[in-house]
């Protein structure tokens, strides 16, 4: 079960979504896809894969490793807000 | 029925293609349109299938598989990519009016790499002639009219060799023969689903390495960058404009699982085997010219046969009475005849699939013969 507070890997397409997902489930880290929010898409329509807090380092690991590299990643606030990480 | 038209459409598929067809149809709706169960569903068979193809095919990334309607849509999209105004492009003398035509409505200038038919040297050497300077090749892996195997790696390193980008025409050896697209270094590959993949018709696709930038051929809805209205610059979505067939990609997954599971190399075997057992059975009937390789190396499992005195759609006509599945006439491959020398009467084309057995190959010679022996009397007006 994720926790309340969760980041938000946000890709360019669905297909970058599942590719994101299936590398961090590849590596034992939950993820799970979803439409990106409106407050944080750019350009409308986006997916976004949703990994619990604790896995963010362990998740940037495989991502690099498998040579995906994450432009943006959201971090929810308490109040349902989203706050971009710095990575 | 015996079907031999399978470098046309594979007809006999793996019950697992129809199977996976059917539960798309029923459970999946349409991927990047939702983030409901059905919508997740269909993300996911269309993924499945991405994954599958970079697998068979040596491709490094999904999302560089893009699903197309056919070969024919990839090779347009392949070739219009690359072609400006001016600028050269060097083809084989094998290639299907999918590659002759695209490119005749083009401004681009076409030097033909000729070399006598299962002559590999003869079109190395033509290629290796005209290649420099040349600003894309385009080259069929296999001959849809005499399964004429070309020498594609060589023809892809003199590419690398002289800067020219490489888009292949994978139609009829996707499925049969090794095809890398990392190994081959070719900028786009493209294949249907619905031959040696064995999924359904209606189904391709076209592999595009890296390094390609691929021009959009249909614009519309991606279910991304929803707010621009400009395609999105990354893949697959830059080139999949509309609402996927989402249960045809599900049967092509299933195809080239049943690829992987038979293994490429055993169904080429396997098709060569009934390709030479024919050609062996044929050669000595008079009157009937067997294009077959002295080296069963340089040919797949695709039969021409040029009948003397008879013509190839009679032939091809009088055999589908008797419940032979063959394809008579051009195959849509008029610069493939010009350069075998067969351009005055077409063949009649026998294909085969894993599924054929040595029994039909038999049983086809025997009713060509007949056929023939009929077809020259009644010409004859005895």
């Amino acid at each position: 079960m994720l926790s309340l507070v969760y980041y938000l890997i946000v890709c360019k397409s669905l297909t970058y979504a599942q590719r994101t997902a299936s590398v961090l489930e590849r590596s034992g880290i939950g993820a799970r896809i979803l439409r990106t929010p409106r407050q944080v898409s750019e350009n409308g329509c986006s997916y976004s894969v949703k990994i619990a807090q604790r896995s963010l380092p362990a998740a940037l690991t495989a991502l690099l490793r498998a040579g995906l590299t994450p432009t943006r990643v959201f971090i929810t606030g308490s109040d349902g807000s989203y706050r971009e990480a710095e990575l | 029925m015996i079907f031999l038209d399978s470098a046309a459409t594979t007809l006999q598929k793996p019950a697992s293609v129809r199977q996976a067809v059917r539960l798309a149809m029923e459970h999946a709706a349409s991927p990047g349109r939702g983030g409901y169960p059905a919508a997740a569903r269909a993300a996911e068979l269309v993924f499945r299938c991405r994954e599958t193809a970079a697998r068979l095919f040596d491709v490094p990334g999904p999302e560089q598989v893009v699903l197309t309607f056919n070969a024919t849509h990839g090779l347009n999209i392949a070739i219009r990519s690359l072609a400006v105004p001016g600028s050269r492009c060097v083809i084989s003398g094998y290639e299907h009016n999918a590659v002759t035509r695209t490119l005749a409505a083009l401004p681009v200038r076409v030097d033909v790499a000729r070399g006598q038919l299962f002559q590999p040297d003869e079109l190395l050497e033509d290629f290796a002639q005209l290649l420099p300077g040349a600003d894309f090749a385009v080259c069929t892996h296999v001959s849809n009219v005499f399964g004429y195997i070309l020498p594609l790696k060589e023809i892809a390193e003199l590419c690398r060799r002289n800067s020219v980008a490489l888009v292949v025409d994978a139609s009829q050896s996707a499925g049969c023969l090794p095809v890398s697209l990392t190994e081959l270094g070719a900028d786009y590959v493209a294949m249907p689903g619905h031959k040696g993949l064995y999924g359904p018709q209606g189904t391709g696709l076209l592999l595009c390495s890296p390094q390609a930038k691929p021009a959009p051929l249909l614009t519309g809805g991606t279910g991304s960058e929803s707010l621009l209205q400009t395609m999105p610059q990354f893949l697959p979505d830059r080139l999949e404009a509309g609402t996927h067939n989402v249960p045809g990609a599900a049967g092509l997954t299933a195809g080239m699982e049943f690829v992987l599971r038979t293994g490429p190399e055993h169904i080429l075997r396997h098709e060569q085997a009934l390709c030479r057992g024919l050609a062996e059975d044929l050669r000595g009937v008079p009157g009937l010219r067997v294009m077959a390789s002295s080296d069963p190396a340089l040919q797949s499992g695709v039969l021409s046969l040029v009948p003397e005195g008879m013509d190839p759609e009679a032939l091809g006509e009088a055999l589908g009475q008797q419940g032979i599945c063959v394809r008579s006439g051009y195959h849509c491959a008029p610069l493939a005849h010009a350069t075998a020398g067969t351009l005055e009467t077409g063949t009649v084309r026998l294909s085969f699939s894993a599924f054929n057995r040595a029994s039909e190959a038999a049983r086809a010679a025997s009713v060509l013969r007949r056929s023939l022996k009929k077809g020259r009397t009644e010409g004859n007006g005895e």
